[in-house]
């Protein structure tokens, strides 16, 4: 539920002629927080704090070369995918009709997931080694995040995993060819790329840009079927 | 109320017609409703990235584009048919139909097979088209053999395999979260279950991306001199049906998912399920590599396949043929014109090889997941002599372009050969090893050096004593018929010791 929902609130004309609600004092809190409830933003934490405590376990562990470079990015994909998937509604029409703080609330909503699963991650590679660094796992979790938010504005809320975990598999292959030549070295496949990498850096933010944009403009695409 | 003559009722249709035909009416609807769809597209672009274009850059052989199918397809697959099985699973509850489809005639173990099948159905369609581009490319390429079918089973298997676990885990745990969380899981699960691998006689071998000895990658060998071992492949696909059988069984006990006349049988399925994954980990832990290079399974193991595959060589039309097995034959005239020129310098001697054959390689454990790779016997041997050769794509390692290829050959089997008609070793005398050196030096070859000092590292060469250099210069600068002929005088008095630097001319 959004505020273009609860119609008893009274109104103050803004200079255009439009009416905006006048907002009691706890009312933003609330619509943030029935938002995030509609969302499964709970969940979705708890799937992100579920993937940091995994990447914890797993870097206790003796890993080769390609191993710990590949960890990371499986534990990354996991939190892009769960970041993506809040962004299927619950309620559909009706909300989008209505809700016209809706852009800013997916906007906030998408933002703040981001920002958690990357601490989250920087901070469970914390002490250990974590291949690739924190500037990798900032990088990766943007990038596929993107893809996520961009997948789920074409298949829908509950379909955007495909896009995390299918960028997973290009990953984790261009990563092999790093081995097994010819190298894969388009910035356009980050994971690949050196932490430092400018190229591999733009990319990556291009698309979590451009996947902010359009989830937060459009949102998720209503399931017709499945 | 009075009697009634009433027509006798129509016998009813045999209750197994009728029931078959509503299962397939139920599975028709699954195919229609199912998200298997809708996915496929991003695992058949996954497959064409990850998979086809590796196979593509690699040679023709069945063998190797067997190998890159089963791993390739398994890995592009894997998140694919995880994830859209588990949204399926857990459609009844994301829907809230779970009571609505409670009170239906069929049991819910009946309808969850259904949701099952029909998602297997698809990924194992889209799976077919993704094998059947590979091996119609292939088959157009290949000079010899034929498709492998056993890892396009094992990569069949594992889809099954994974659509019931992600089934499972979305049935009993049906949140929204439940498909990604399954795509990543089957895939950490998958990719990184060879780290474990240690050796040949390793029970995490089971893992269907392994298609043999870990860690030297595929063989390009497996199935060209000697048939394809299924030995590991079998266990594979034993191992991954039974897990299957043990999963869908599984679903039926929880009360509620069935009848109670259900109970009795899905239990005996589970348990036959459980026992054949079992027993197939246990048999791959008994497998060991062979001298051809693939993992052999003694319980599981026929004798014939240790018996050579008969075939007709291809050779070169050069001074001294070049004979390469039929499956390598696009090698053939990159091989034959990296030998030429060292050919052409050693035909007509005493004792040099009427014939280069391509052998087989040997292979042999070594501690870890170490293998070393070699000749079985000496290279030249026979009456007529015969030279043996491993091409380099034997060997373990990447794969090359044609002009690596060429290059690698003339480095490793031109001072080979050179060296098994003029004297070889550490005791070489001074005149041989100039002869030797002006040979290389005159069909383009890298000039031979001596071993370095006991006390230094491993592998560590010497150049040539100045004398010898000299000698290999004067020698290599006489035209090629003299020289030749001189050899053709000399040769065995050279490779006797006679023959000093001075004499040479």
């Amino acid at each position: 539920m959004t505020a273009g929902t609860t119609g008893e609130m009274p109104g103050a004309a803004a200079p255009g002629g439009k009416t905006w609600p006048a907002w009691p004092p706890r009312a933003g809190t609330r619509l943030l927080r029935l938002h995030a409830i509609s969302r499964r933003v709970p969940a979705a934490i708890a799937a992100i704090a579920a993937c940091a405590i995994g990447l914890r376990i797993a870097l206790i562990g003796h890993w080769d070369t390609y191993g710990a470079l590949q960890l990371p990015l499986v534990f990354e994909a996991g939190s892009a995918a769960a970041i993506a998937i809040t962004t299927a509604s619950p309620l559909g029409e009706p909300e989008r009709v209505t809700g016209r703080w809706l852009p800013f609330l997916r906007l906030a909503t998408a933002l703040a997931l981001t920002a958690a699963a990357a601490a989250a991650l920087i901070a469970a590679g914390a002490g250990a080694h974590l291949a690739g660094g924190r500037l990798d796992v900032l990088r990766n979790v943007a990038g596929m995040t993107g893809i996520g938010l961009l997948c789920a504005a074409v298949l829908g809320g509950g379909l955007a995993w495909v896009g995390p975990t299918g960028y997973l598999v290009v990953g984790a292959y261009a990563l092999y060819t790093q081995w097994h030549r010819p190298a894969l070295t388009t910035p356009w496949i980050w994971p690949a790329r050196p932490p430092h990498d400018a190229g591999a850096a733009i990319c990556a933010a291009l698309v979590f840009t451009i996947g902010i944009v359009v989830i937060s403009v459009r949102g998720a695409r209503d399931p017709v079927g499945e | 109320m009075t009697a009634v003559r009433m027509p006798a009722a129509p016998r009813p249709a045999p209750a197994q017609r009728g029931r078959l035909s509503a299962a397939a009416r139920l599975l028709r609807l699954e195919l229609r409703r199912n998200a298997m769809p809708w996915v496929l597209p991003v695992a058949a672009g996954l497959f064409w990235f990850t998979t086809y274009r590796k196979a593509m850059a690699v040679p023709p052989l069945w063998n190797l584009r067997a190998a890159s199918l089963q791993s390739g397809a398994l890995l592009a697959f894997v998140c694919p048919v995880a994830g859209a099985a588990a949204w399926m699973g857990s459609r009844e509850a994301r829907r809230h139909t779970t009571d609505l489809v409670t009170i239906t005639a069929r049991p819910r173990w009946t309808r969850q097979l259904a949701i099952w099948a029909a998602t297997t159905c698809w990924v194992i369609l889209g799976y077919l088209g993704c094998v059947a581009a590979l091996y119609g490319m292939t088959a157009e390429q290949a000079s010899w053999g034929g498709p492998l079918w056993w890892p396009v089973a094992v990569v069949a298997a594992s889809l099954a395999a994974l659509s019931a676990l992600g089934f499972a885990a979305g049935t009993l745990v049906p949140s929204r979260f439940t498909a990604p969380v399954a795509a990543v899981a089957a895939f950490f699960a998958l990719a990184l279950s060879t780290q474990l691998i240690n050796g040949s006689q390793s029970y995490w071998q089971i893992s269907p991306i392994v298609t043999a000895p870990w860690d030297i990658g595929p063989d390009a060998g497996a199935g060209a001199f000697y048939p394809y071992l299924p030995d590991l492949s079998i266990a594979q696909v034993m191992f991954l049906t039974g897990l299957t059988m043990a999963v869908l069984g599984a679903m039926a006990l929880p009360n509620g998912s069935g009848r109670r006349w259900l109970l009795r049988p899905a239990a005996a399925v589970t348990t036959a399920g459980l026992l054949a994954a079992g027993t197939a980990v246990a048999l791959a832990g008994t497998g060991k590599l062979d001298v051809h290079g693939m993992i052999a399974i003694p319980a599981l193991h026929d004798a014939a396949s240790d018996r050579p595959l008969r075939y007709t060589p291809v050779c070169s039309h050069t001074a001294i043929p070049v004979c390469l097995n039929p499956a390598y034959a696009s090698y053939l005239p990159a091989a034959a014109a990296a030998l030429a020129p060292v050919l052409n310098e050693i035909a007509g001697l005493p004792g040099a090889p009427v014939r280069i054959s391509q052998a087989a390689a040997t292979f042999r454990q070594g501690p870890g997941n170490s293998v070393s790779v070699s000749l079985a016997d000496p290279p030249l041997s026979g009456t007529p002599p015969v030279f043996r050769l491993l091409l380099p794509n034997q060997l373990p390692g990447t794969a090359m372009t044609t002009s690596g290829f060429a290059a690698a050959v003339r480095s490793s089997a031109g001072p080979a050969i050179v060296a098994s008609v003029i004297g070889d070793g550490p005791s070489t005398f001074p005149a041989q090893q100039a002869v030797a050196a002006a040979l290389s030096r005159s069909a383009g070859l890298p000039q031979p050096s001596l071993p370095g000092p006991v006390m230094q590292r491993r592998n560590t060469t010497v150049p040539l004593p100045a004398p010898v250099r000299s000698a290999a210069r004067r020698f290599a600068a006489l035209p090629s018929p003299a020289r030749h002929a001189w050899l053709v005088r000399h040769l065995a008095a050279l490779r006797a010791g006679r023959i000093t630097l001075a004499h040479l001319p």
